[in-house]
């Protein structure tokens, strides 16, 4: 398939940096699935150099085995944009034989709202084995591959039902929940807000839709731009001055980043959103450092928390915000789990070809989450933390609910024993 | 709330954050990607040639030109660098700083270093050494014959002949691969069963009294594969550093972060720092270009670890205008015939850094601090050559040490 002369695609895939790649190979020693699997010939390969042959087609199909984690454009020191480059160049490859499956993985709205209705029956379904396997025969996601478990009650439905607190002291915030803290990890997105309107902020939750970072990572690039930009527009109905939060990484980093730099959105109103987003963490560590969070009356929680920093997390180059907040909680010590990547990379390890490959990647955040936790793990993505719950057992939850332990707002996620 | 942040994941970079942390600061590291270290040797250099090559590296520091970092870093300084990667790293490496060894490189040149990984140390160039090189059909980055052949074109300094042969063996990584990287067969050799697979094929191959040189892959996170190989052939093994991906590099790259993160070093890594802000003759904070915005980080002081041309920190146009690229800084060593005069690869140009004074604090020529807050370390520094010296590792430490000691003793 060719592209239009003047789209984002033809720039990228005829230019972009890749003339900057000083073949140092650094992307090819921390790319987390050449390291498991011969079938992925590596970042630099199938990117910087495979691009040179490319002239708008794909001269390389273990492409489709890059799992879009973005570690290689992260660790490169010459600014190359790697990722990137093979997220094009898989949307190129696959354009004219989109699979089913990716269309419908990557409509998680319309998942959410069609599992919601019925939460206990889709998920017994999805418990079910024959139920899996003939899932997996046909639609091609994997019988074992962690799926989300749906609610009765969404985020959105737990707002109009509640009554909000008065309005505090430190002014307003606008909440970007996503799809998933809207269907899938409710409790993730009321901790959240509880936590920010603890600390005096009110919190507003304009109406919003997906962001449609799945659209783009399975390469459905026109329907994802046209869903993120309805995103930004919805999330400027609100204030336009106040800073934005999500405590959904990868949708998150969608805005900051990849709807700019994948999908080419160079829109001014997405940029100005992207610039007023902030990770959780990273908006909690930044008030602390300015001295502006006071820690004094939080609750000791003698335990040790192994912790994952999704490869989503990584590539908004904000550090790892999560270590050190968690880390002002009296008595908890964090161990991080020293990996990139759990495998399930948004919707990779789903796919019936790829489960294996993702579990392999995995094994290492696995590991070490068996060997440390006292009975809970963490991590940021929600993806993530239903790969490594299924793998390991493990309840793993978002680094914001030891912080709502520690305020005294929930007597969860683990006991205290101090 | 951080006292100092430090830019750069290099060497210097997690040398001065962890010797800053271990002080009692609290220290953020900025870096673009994930430092340079990792394209090293995993050796120490010193001071390989100056110009001649050197046998007693401090001692040889004293015939550099006044305008060498280590001239304006002396000999204690220069001990202490040495000293404190010791103490940081242990028994990862093994050698003293009054002298040089003698290791074969890749394509079988004696290449003088201080400072080895214990794999290394069989490797050392002796009179009567016999060495036998082991190649793979599957990884294009070592040919032993090749490096046999130079070998023995050699002798020892003492004038001793050196004995070479190159065998090479049809082994992949993987099953089936076609191509394997240094990587992959460090990887499959911290597994003791392809350690085992191996011994077998190689050990009838080898004479009674040969030291056994392979490629720089006995094990990526296994520091026992080595002296396990060693034992299952009965032969003393060395290894030889590959270009990159070089795994010596990379071992010695994951204890250091390892170390920085224990002490508490807060890293943020994948976006450049692309500005500052600065009042009253301080640097006040530097701007990193993350996801959708840039974020400032405010700091008392700040440690400039950058790297040289290699990295990005300076550049030069076509006009042949040579420019720090963060803070727009006074640099050294600029003059006429920057290129265009000298060897290749040992022209002036690469010479041209930033200049420090003895605390490295950052100074122009004249000798004014621009900044009363701003130290630079390692391969920014003005008026070495580090390639041609073989100094890059021996400079990066000592300047690391003395601007995290300067720091910590202003606070």
């Amino acid at each position: 398939m060719m592209f239009e002369p003047d789209s984002h695609e033809h720039d990228l895939l005829n230019r972009a940096s890749l003339d900057h790649c000083v073949k140092c190979t650094i992307c090819e020693t921390q790319c987390p699935v050449a390291a498991v699997t011969p079938l992925f010939s590596g970042p630099k390969y199938v990117g910087p150099q495979a691009e040179r042959f490319r002239h708008g087609e794909s001269v390389d199909h273990s492409l489709d085995y890059c799992s879009s984690c973005g570690i290689c454009t992260h660790v490169c020191p010459q600014g190359v944009h790697i990722a990137e480059l093979n997220s094009v160049a898989r949307a190129a490859m696959k354009a004219d034989h989109m699979p089913l499956r990716d269309q419908l993985i990557s409509r998680t709205t319309f998942m959410g709202m069609a599992m919601t209705p019925v939460a206990p029956i889709a998920n017994a379904v999805l418990k079910f084995k024959p139920a899996r396997i003939a899932v997996e025969k046909v639609v091609g996601i994997h019988r074992d591959a962690a799926m989300p478990k749906a609610h009765t009650q969404t985020l959105v439905g737990w707002l109009r039902g509640r009554t909000a607190p008065k309005a505090g002291s430190r002014g307003k915030l606008i909440f970007f929940h996503g799809c998933a803290q809207n269907y899938f990890e409710v409790e993730t997105g009321i901790k959240t807000i509880e936590v920010l309107e603890h600390l005096g902020f009110e919190v507003i939750v304009p109406k919003q839709g997906c962001c449609g970072l799945p659209l783009q990572s399975n390469g459905i690039f026109d329907t994802a731009r046209s869903w993120v930009r309805k995103l930004v527009a919805q999330l400027r109905e609100a204030p336009q001055d106040l800073p934005i939060i999500s405590c959904s990484t990868s949708c998150g980093g969608m805005l900051k980043h990849e709807a700019n730099e994948i999908l080419g959105v160079k829109d001014a109103d997405l940029l100005e959103v992207g610039g007023r987003m902030r990770d959780i963490c990273e908006f909690l560590l930044e008030m602390y450092d300015n001295g502006e969070l006071d820690t004094s009356g939080w609750l000791p929680n003698q335990l040790t928390i192994p912790y994952h920093a999704p490869c989503q997390l990584r590539g908004q180059n904000i550090g790892t915000p999560a270590v050190q907040l968690m880390e002002l909680v009296p008595g908890i010590t964090v161990v991080e789990s020293g990996a990139y990547c759990c495998g399930i990379a948004g919707t990779y390890g789903l796919k019936k070809e790829k489960y294996d490959v993702a579990m392999k990647v995995g094994k290492p955040v696995f590991d070490k989450v068996v060997a440390v936790n006292e009975g809970v793990a963490a991590c940021d993505s929600e993806t993530c933390r239903w790969q490594i719950e299924q793998a390991t057992s493990v309840p793993t939850v978002h680094p914001i609910a030891f912080i709502h332990q520690a305020m005294g707002l929930s007597r969860l996620p683990v006991k205290t024993g101090s | 709330m951080t006292n100092t942040v430090v830019i750069g994941a290099g060497l210097s970079g997690l040398v001065a954050a962890i010797r800053l942390a271990r002080g009692g600061h609290t220290v953020t590291l900025l870096t673009k990607g994930l430092g340079g270290l990792q394209l090293s040797q995993g050796t120490i250099d010193v001071l390989g040639y100056a110009p001649e090559r050197v046998d007693a590296p401090v001692d040889a520091t004293s015939s550099l030109p006044a305008t060498h970092p280590y001239k304006v870093l002396g000999p204690a300084a220069i001990t202490a660098g040495i000293a404190y990667v010791q103490e940081l790293l242990g028994d990862r490496l093994v050698g003293n700083a009054d002298r040089n060894v003698l290791l074969p490189t890749a394509v079988g040149a004696l290449r003088p270093t201080c400072l080895v990984p214990p794999s290394m140390t069989a490797g050392v160039v002796t009179g009567g050494i016999r060495y036998v090189l082991v190649g793979f059909r599957q990884l294009k980055d070592f040919y032993p014959k090749l490096c046999a052949g130079n070998l023995e074109r050699q002798t020892t300094p003492a004038g001793d002949q050196i004995t070479a042969r190159g065998v090479i063996l049809d082994l992949p990584a993987i099953e089936d691969m076609a191509d394997s990287s240094a990587l992959a067969y460090a990887r499959a050799l911290d597994d003791p069963s392809y350690r085992t697979k191996l011994a077998a094929i190689l050990k009838p191959m080898l004479e009674d009294g040969e030291v056994v040189g392979l490629p720089a892959i006995i094990g990526h996170r296994d520091p026992g594969a080595h002296r396990h190989l060693e034992q299952l052939l009965e032969h003393a093994v060395f290894e030889v550093p590959l270009p990159p991906p070089g795994v010596p590099g990379i071992r010695l790259n994951e204890a250091l972060t390892a170390l920085a993160k224990d002490a508490g070093v807060r890293i943020v890594a994948g976006a450049k720092v692309v500005g500052f802000e600065s009042a009253g003759g301080k640097i006040v904070s530097v701007g990193q270009a993350t996801a959708g915005r840039i974020r400032q980080y405010a700091a008392d002081a700040f440690v400039y670890a950058p790297g040289g041309f290699e990295s990005g920190a300076l550049t030069m146009d076509s006009y042949g205008t040579v420019t720090e690229t963060i803070f727009g800084l006074p640099l050294h060593g600029l003059g006429p015939d920057l290129v265009t005069a000298g060897d290749p690869g040992n022209q002036a140009l690469f010479r041209v850094g930033v200049g420090v004074d003895s605390s490295m604090r950052v100074v122009d020529p004249a000798g004014h601090a621009p900044y009363s807050n701003l130290y630079a370390a390692g391969g920014i520094l003005a008026g070495a050559i580090r390639w041609t010296e073989k100094s890059g590792e021996g400079i990066a430490l000592a300047s690391a040490v003395v601007a995290a000691d300067s720091i910590l003793k202003g606070a």
